[in-house]
């Protein structure tokens, strides 16, 4: 009974810190060289050098950039108070140049406490974004622009990018202008102009080593001795679980499910999975936890609509297989009715339905995304006759039908 | 060229849209009447008109008369004559198609109703979503749109379009909530979004930004009375774009739970065609039941019998106008409206050529009042006798009372006419059997020649209905045509069950109810028929035996095959005695509107034909003395003219080059005759001037090349070259 | 002037550099209405109703058990954080259902909107803030929206003032309610979940590209750990795949009923369970080989299972086996029929009486009425139109390359024996015809194309025209030689307005548009014989 309490207790802290990336990233930042004491100390020394700087923080989506970046200014606001003056951009609300200048100018007019005006022109906020810096620089202010997405703001005439970084060649302005992209030639879009203002500085994201896996595993799951938690609980539940890393088959499926999904979020996905569907009457995480969370994470969706499928929408399938077979470069629904009708003549199967019948399997499938439209959005064309081509392989119709429970056998010989 | 240019097109592209408001159906006309008198259409109607007291030929001369005197007064009677006509006229035609379409719309209303009752047990179960976002919880079976399809079997929508109104209105009147939506707010252009504004334009009479069904939700929730279903009718299923209905339906059946809407959805095909067009899914939501409206020919023959059999509006067609208007119909017209727009033009053309037309309406004004041989009032009288200079002296007061009694006679057979006709009608009435083909052969004149060989007054048939009984053992002596529908209608009769003879009796009776003398006799026969009947039933008491019963019943056969002989030849006794065609009856032209050739040229006037044959012979139009009437081409015709000869020899692809030489050979041939012929005609003054300093250069040539070219593009006789032959232009027109 | 005051809300959050400010002051008015009633606006967010138990809910739910147990872990209990989830399967497998049904048993605040509803990005967005800020659209504000946005960075910003304030007040609602438990309908902890709602469909808007990373970013860009994301789709997830990636949210899967799920689905609240179920042996297996979606299934049951207890005067009964044969053996030839039929029409009694009526008085010969047989054409049209139609019809049908030798150039009488040859000389390309056919469908033509051959056929057509005319009655006027030729161009619109012929797109090479018929053949063969037209000459093939 307590320990129920207990566990839920331990459920709500592990899910928390799940949730939390600024948690989970924290013990991956004391080695020296880890990106978060790069990114530091570019960002102080640009603090207390009063320099400009720029720096590209690239990797895959997930491994915890922004996480990281969010940890140093927090760091950072805490070592200087109110001489770092923190806007963040994000690609996908501000790729435009206008919108972006005017977020500027509001979060500029927040940080101090001026008016913002909505109606105020992109030359007004760009030239007000223009001395703010320089007003910032004489008061020894650093300007730290953070814009996620980067390379949604290289989209266009790349006029942000460009006002900002030939700001930066002045010496009276301060500011750091720190750009976060999943896309590794992320500096390879910056036009000329821009890309010979910017300092080529890029931190690269990597997937974490199996050690950093297993100290993320300890730090996020193990709960804490000394807290509201039951001591002795806790004791348990950490013993279970360090028990369970060293268990072979563990490690098996962490690597297993780390090999195809290397970043840290999904391996915090992952362990959310688990921890999810920990059994609150048991009160401790199972080696069964983690296996159901992998099955329930690598899912195959062609197979899963595959195996939904009626029989008709399976002979359609297999009747468009054929035609792929003979190498028809083109082919529209009429032309699977064909198939279908002769397939019916040779082998007297016993469902042979009417066209529209057939019409709508067809659009059932095309709604499961199995199948598609060869050509753009053809109004004019009537659905029966727009070209079509599948979205599975071969092999995975013939495994497929294999796996469909009611299959006739038939139709699986005419697939292979 | 330019005249042609004018007039001809306006007639003959009446874009859909043209039908719309009936009175400018009556511009081309007047054009066409202004552009009427030249010779390619004269000559025609010459040869169509039978030569009569007032020919619409003089009447044409009169009329042209009439404009360049411009008489108001005659004008404004006329006018008015005409206005009179055709809103009795109007008034009939509505009245018939309401009462055409009441039941349907009856049942529509009831099925609403019952649906929307159904609607509301549904949604009882999850109410408190209702004013939420998200869907109540229901299964998908009561999620279903109930959708009615109102099948218009017609193609052309035109028709219907004022019927489904209709729909909107009735709808109205018993307290739902109705909008109408049309095609043009299903295109795929604006998507969903334009039906829904359209949507919350009719019931919030607001436009709001941004639309959506939350606003329709809320604003029905705060009607006073939503207690009623929302309809929305939807025109012409075909013309919308597919995608975009499904998705509509898609939408609605989402919220159908809480704003309780019906669809009604127009269907010009068939039902199927709702297949083709939307998607499963879609096709899934819907809960369909199909009401027929009443049939195109089920109406044509309403509006027959309204107008053209049963009242006589002082107008009325021949037996050429008629089969006329019935081809016109049957090939092209395919709409109510237009065979209606044509009549419309007949009575307008009639009220404006007749010269007594409009002394009818006085005359049927003083029929009312009782007094038969008043005096016709002076005003009329005045313009009757001034009507046509041409015919004044020979238009005297004595005249025009003359004219008195001769249209009470006409008035009178032209009712008895109407009254057999209707007898032949009831008696015909039922399979792919049309009023408007049994008025065509009703009012035919060689048939009536035919039935009474030189008796084109009526006293003979006076002679004949000497004994009231031999109208049964009648042996008609006119030959039928074999097909005819007349001869039909005979058959029909000979073989009919006993009670539809006796059903069929009882409508004649009610048809013939003030004609006594045939009132009687048909009353006669229904006695027979009774009689036999009883002494029928008696025997039926009396006898028990079979073989009996086999005889009594052979004999039944024969008692009834002698009363349909009894019937069918009264029929045809009918037939030869009252049936005389308006045209038989003198002094008809007054009421009778004839000449087909301005009815054709108002309603199909094809124009390209008219402009081609205007370019080939110009001189026909620009009567001048330079080029004369033999198909040579001159230097002084007009350039169009000239090329558009000039290019008749090339197929249908004209090598730019070699007629631009053979255009400018013929502008700079001045051969010696022509130029001295030419001295006298003012026309080739400047073109002698131009020849003399020095052949007008190639500059100018080119650019009246050019100009004629563009001219005949415009025309749509020619088509511009195409990116892969630069040198060639394509002639589109062909033949006449 | 709504802009204005827009504005100066903006301004005074921005100056106040967290939102704490203002969620006070929304706390302030919150508490004054608070007291009167006991805040009815956070009270909208709830699912409505009567709160249900697991056990009903899962009873209500035959065969989606461990669907739901997963999801009811994944959100897990009161007050936890969730990262954002995807729920997909196919349609009407009840994810929507489902998911509501768990808000209402947990009692927990939401904000719903369904992509199909909220059709464009605008309406998604203001329909959400709406909702968060209890505006309801009516008459008094004219029917506006609480704000005005469009652009997604104002969506975030505004989304993420709402949702801070809605926290704060869900936050001491929570103290409230601890403090007073006489509220027994009282809202569970204090996060905020946002559904949405049919997502496959945001593909298919104009601003799919930068709508749904933004939707699948929501999470990460606003990064409040009280808010909890739901997507719902039809479609799995890789169908979502676009160039710029995303972290996916965790998938749960619906898979489609199994056939016993089915029937359990089915028999449940049906009023004669028994009937229904021998219904089902019947019905249920056959149907299921074509579709296993609910809806078209319960669809077509509805009018099947009508049509099996026709026979039976008392619903009531408990089938023994040979009733059951007995139905089953009527109930056979409607099975094959609904099977092959994707959507029936009913006629509604009171209006069968008009077509009785209709039927009576049929069209004449020359076809100025309607014909109620299957093989006779169902609706009017002129007869230039039909002409038309068919010629229409060959155009598509029929390679160009061939009119010259189908019609004779003057398309008189005299071209009926030419007309055999060409199509056995073209044997040879009709192989590659017909596939081209079958993967093209019908083929465009110009408009010069169409009036040639409907200059063709109505002259050849005049004289089965004749023929018949004589045999009625001389009707035809004299001087209208060729009636059928004029104002084809109407016939031709009104064609294309009732969607037989559509405007294809202009061909390149000469600027003309280029038109295409969409008839079915049997149509065109209806049309063709109801003008005694021999069509079968002219189309070629076997």
């Amino acid at each position: 009974m307590v320990s129920d309490n207990a566990a839920e207790k331990a459920l709500n802290l592990i899910r928390s810190r799940l949730c939390n990336p600024n948690f989970i990233f924290r013990p991956l930042c004391d080695s020296p060289d880890s990106n978060y004491s790069k990114l530091k100390f570019i960002v102080s020394s640009s603090v207390t050098e009063a320099c400009n700087n720029s720096v590209l923080l690239l990797g895959p989506r997930g491994s915890g950039k922004v996480a990281v970046l969010d940890l140093v200014l927090e760091d950072l606001l805490l070592e200087y108070p109110d001489m770092i003056n923190l806007i963040r951009l994000n690609g996908l609300l501000h790729s435009d140049d206008n919108s972006a200048v005017k977020e500027i100018a509001r979060q500029l007019c927040v940080e101090h406490q001026l008016l913002f005006s909505k109606m105020a022109s992109f030359d007004d906020n760009s030239e007000f974004m223009i001395a703010m810096l320089r007003e910032c620089g004489l008061a020894h202010k650093t300007i730290v622009f953070v814009l996620d997405e980067f390379d949604l703001f290289t989209q266009g005439k790349q006029r942000l990018l460009y006002a900002l970084l030939d700001a930066m060649q002045s010496v009276t302005s301060q500011a750091v202008v720190i750009g976060v992209s999943c896309r590794l030639d992320a500096d390879q879009l910056l036009e000329k102009r821009v890309k010979s203002r910017f300092s080529h500085r890029k931190l690269l994201f990597l997937p974490p080593s199996e050690e950093d896996i297993y100290r993320l595993l300890d730090h996020v799951l193990s709960l804490p001795v000394d807290s509201s938690l039951p001591h002795d609980y806790a004791i348990e539940f950490n013993a279970k679980l360090h028990s369970m890393f060293s268990d072979e088959r563990f490690r098996q499926v962490i690597n297993s499910y780390m090999n195809f999904s290397p970043t840290v979020r999904h391996l915090v996905k992952f362990l959310f999975r688990a921890a999810s569907d920990m059994d609150l009457k048991l009160g401790y995480l199972s080696f069964e936890n983690f296996k159901s969370a992998i099955s329930s994470l690598q899912r195959q969706p062609k197979m899963e609509c595959l195996r939904d499928c009626s029989i008709l929408e399976l002979y359609i399938l297999v009747c468009m297989k054929r035609l792929e077979v003979k190498e028809q470069n083109s082919y529209s629904f009429s032309a699977v009715m064909k198939e279908y009708k002769s397939i019916h003549d040779s082998f007297q199967t016993s469902d042979y339905y009417s066209q529209d019948v057939c019409l709508r399997a067809f659009e059932h499938v095309l709604q499961r995304g199995l199948v598609c439209f060869a050509d753009g959005r053809g109004r004019i064309q009537s659905t029966e006759f727009r070209p079509v081509k599948l979205l599975i392989s071969f092999a995975e119709i013939s495994q497929g039908l294999k796996a469909h429970h009611l299959c006739p056998a038939f139709l699986q010989k005419l697939a292979s | 060229m330019k005249k042609t240019a004018a007039s001809a097109p306006s007639p003959a592209e009446p874009s859909p849209h043209q039908e719309h408001g009936d009175d400018n159906s009556l511009q081309p006309f007047f054009i066409l009447h202004r552009a009427a008198p030249d010779k390619s259409d004269r000559k025609p109607s010459r040869r169509s008109v039978p030569s009569s007291p007032a020919s619409p030929d003089k009447a044409v001369n009169s009329d042209d008369h009439d404009d360049c005197s411009g008489d108001l007064s005659r004008e404004h009677l006329r006018m008015e004559a005409f206005q009179h006509a055709w809103s009795d006229i109007e008034t009939a035609i509505q009245g018939v198609l309401q009462s055409i379409d009441s039941a349907t719309f009856e049942a529509i209303h009831s099925w609403i109703s019952e649906s929307f009752s159904i609607i509301r047990t549904h949604v009882s179960s999850g109410f408190s979503e209702i004013a939420q976002s998200f869907p109540a919880a229901v299964d998908s079976v009561s999620r279903r749109l109930f959708t009615g399809l109102i099948l218009t079997k017609n193609v052309e929508l035109f028709d219907d379009l004022r019927t489904f109104e209709e729909v909107g209105r009735f709808l109205r009147s018993h307290g739902c909530h109705v909008a109408n939506l049309s095609s043009m707010d299903f295109v795929a252009k604006n998507g969903i979004g334009g039906c829904i504004t359209s949507l919350l334009r009719q019931f919030l009479a607001t436009s709001v930004d941004a639309p959506d069904m939350l606003t329709l939700s809320s604003w029905y929730n705060n009607q006073v009375n939503n207690d009623t279903p929302i309809v929305l009718i939807i025109d012409d299923l075909e013309r919308c774009c597919g995608s975009v209905l499904s998705d509509f339906i898609l939408l609605l059946s989402e919220w159908v739970m809480k704003i309780p809407v019906i669809l009604i959805i127009g269907v010009a095909t068939t039902p199927d065609r709702l297949r083709s067009i939307l998607q499963s899914e879609a096709l899934q939501c819907l809960y369909p039941f199909k009401f027929n409206l009443g049939t195109l020919a089920e109406r044509m023959d309403a509006v027959v019998e309204a107008i053209l059999v049963k009242q006589s509006p002082g107008f009325f067609i021949s037996h050429k106008v008629a089969v006329f208007m019935r081809n016109h119909f049957v090939n092209h017209g395919g709409t109510l409206s237009s065979f209606i727009r044509a009549l419309k033009i007949a009575c307008v053309q009639h009220f404006s050529m007749e010269p007594f037309s409009f002394v009818l309406r006085g005359l049927i004004e003083e029929e009312i009042q009782g007094s038969k041989h008043g005096a016709l009032p002076k005003a009329i009288y005045n313009c009757a006798s001034n009507i046509s200079p041409c015919e004044r002296n020979k238009m005297d007061e004595e005249a025009v009372q003359r004219l008195v009694p001769e249209i009470a006679q006409l008035r009178r057979l032209h009712f008895l006419w109407s009254i057999v006709v209707l007898c032949l009608y009831e008696a015909g009435k039922g399979d792919e059997f049309h009023v408007l083909d049994l008025l065509c052969e009703a009012l035919d004149p060689e048939f009536y020649a035919s039935r009474a060989p030189g008796s084109f007054t009526q006293e003979t048939g006076h002679t004949k209905a000497s004994s009231p009984n031999d109208c049964f053992t009648h042996q008609h002596k006119f030959t039928m045509r074999k097909n005819g529908f007349i001869s039909q209608v005979m058959r029909k009769v000979r073989d009919l069950s006993e009670s539809h003879l006796l059903s069929l009796l009882k409508r004649w009776e009610r048809h013939t109810a003030d004609i006594i003398e045939i009132h009687e006799k048909v009353k006669e026969l229904q006695h027979m028929l009774k009689f036999e009947n009883c002494q029928q039933v008696k025997k039926d008491s009396v006898e028990i035996a079979k073989i009996r019963g086999l005889q009594n019943k052979s004999n039944l056969g024969r008692d009834m095959k002698r009363v349909n002989d009894k019937a069918s030849s009264f029929l045809a006794y009918l037939i030869e005695k009252y049936m005389q065609p308006i045209e038989c009856v003198p002094s008809h032209e007054i009421v009778c509107f004839k000449n087909v050739k301005k009815l054709q040229m108002a309603l199909v006037g094809d124009s390209r034909r008219q402009i081609q044959v205007d370019l080939l012979e110009s001189h026909n139009i620009l009567s001048c003395s330079c080029c004369r009437n033999d198909n040579i081409l001159l230097s002084s015709m007009h350039d169009t003219s000239i090329m558009y000869s000039s290019c008749q020899e090339h197929g249908d692809l004209v090598n730019l080059h070699d007629w631009y030489q053979s255009f400018k050979r013929i502008l700079l041939c001045p051969n010696s005759k022509k130029r001295h012929k030419l001295k006298q005609s003012p026309v080739s003054k400047k073109r002698k001037i131009v020849d003399d300093s020095e052949k007008l250069s190639e500059v100018v040539i080119q650019s009246r090349f050019c100009r004629g070219v563009a001219e005949l593009q415009i025309t749509g006789l020619l088509r511009m070259q195409s990116k892969r032959r630069p040198d060639f232009v394509q002639r589109v027109a062909f033949g006449l | 002037m709504g802009e204005d005051e827009v504005l100066s809300v903006t301004r005074r959050t921005t100056r106040s550099s967290s939102a704490t400010a203002i969620s006070t002051k929304n706390d302030v008015v919150e508490r004054i209405k608070s007291t009167h009633i006991c805040s009815p606006s956070l009270n909208d967010l709830l699912y409505g109703g009567e709160p249900i138990d697991l056990d009903v809910l899962l009873s209500n739910f035959p065969g989606r058990h461990p669907q739901i147990r997963e999801l009811l872990q994944i959100l897990g209990p009161s007050n936890t954080p969730m990262l954002p989830i995807f729920v997909y399967g196919g349609p009407s497998t009840g994810k929507t259902s489902i998911i509501l049904q768990l808000f209402r048993y947990l009692n927990r605040p939401f904000v719903y909107s369904s992509c199909r509803t909220c059709y464009s990005p605008r309406i998604l967005f203001e329909s959400v803030l709406n909702q968060l800020s209890h505006h309801r659209k009516n008459a008094t504000n004219g029917y506006s929206s609480v704000k005005r946005c469009e652009k997604p960075s104002d969506f975030v910003n505004f989304l993420r003032e709402a949702l801070v304030s809605m926290v704060n007040r869900l936050k001491e609602n929570v103290g409230k309610s601890k403090s007073s438990k006489k509220r027994e309908r009282s809202i569970d902890g204090h996060m905020v979940y946002l559904i949405f709602d049919k997502l496959e469909l945001v593909r298919d808007w104009d601003k799919s590209s930068s709508i749904l990373p933004l939707l699948f970013n929501l999470d990460s860009i606003l990064n409040i750990p009280e808010v909890g994301l739901i997507f719902i789709s039809s479609t799995p997830p890789d169908t979502f795949y676009s160039s710029m990636g995303y972290i996916e949210p965790v998938p749960i899967y619906f898979p489609n009923y199994s056939e016993d799920d089915l029937r359990q689905i089915l028999v449940r609240n049906q009023a004669y369970p028994k009937l229904y179920s021998s219904f089902l042996d019947a019905v249920l297996r056959p149907f299921c080989r074509i579709t296993r979606r609910l809806d078209e299934l319960s669809a077509v049951f509805s009018s099947l299972f009508l049509e099996y207890c026709k026979p039976l005067n008392d619903l009531a009964v408990v089938p023994n086996e040979d009733l059951k044969r007995r139905l089953f053996s009527n109930l056979q030839p409607h099975i094959s029929l609904f099977l092959n039929e994707t959507f029936r029409v009913l006629s509604q009694s009171s209006s069968g009486a008009e077509r009785t009526k209709g039927r009576e008085l049929r069209g004449s010969k020359r076809k100025i009425g309607t014909h109620d047989e299957s093989d006779e054409l169902d609706f009017h049209m002129s007869t230039s139109a039909k002409y038309l139609l068919i010629s229409a019809f060959l155009a598509s049908r029929n390679p160009a390359t061939l009119d010259a030798s189908l019609f004779d150039s003057r398309g008189g009488s005299d071209s009926r024996k030419r007309r055999r040859k060409p199509s056995e000389t073209a044997k040879g390309q009709k192989e590659a015809e017909e596939e081209e056919l079958l993967t093209k469908g019908p083929g465009s033509f110009p408009l010069e194309r169409l009036l040639a051959i409907f200059q063709c056929i109505t002259s050849v057509a005049e004289d089965y025209l004749g023929e018949e005319v004589q045999v009625e009655d001389s009707l035809e006027v004299e001087g209208q030689d060729g009636p059928l030729m004029s104002d084809v161009l109407l016939q031709l619109s009104s064609l294309c307005n009732a969607n037989f012929i559509v405007k294809g797109g202009t061909c390149p090479l000469e600027g003309s548009t280029r038109y295409r018929s969409v008839v079915t053949e049997d149509l065109a063969l209806k049309v063709a014989k109801s003008v005694k037209f021999p069509l079968a000459k002219y189309v070629y093939r076997r």
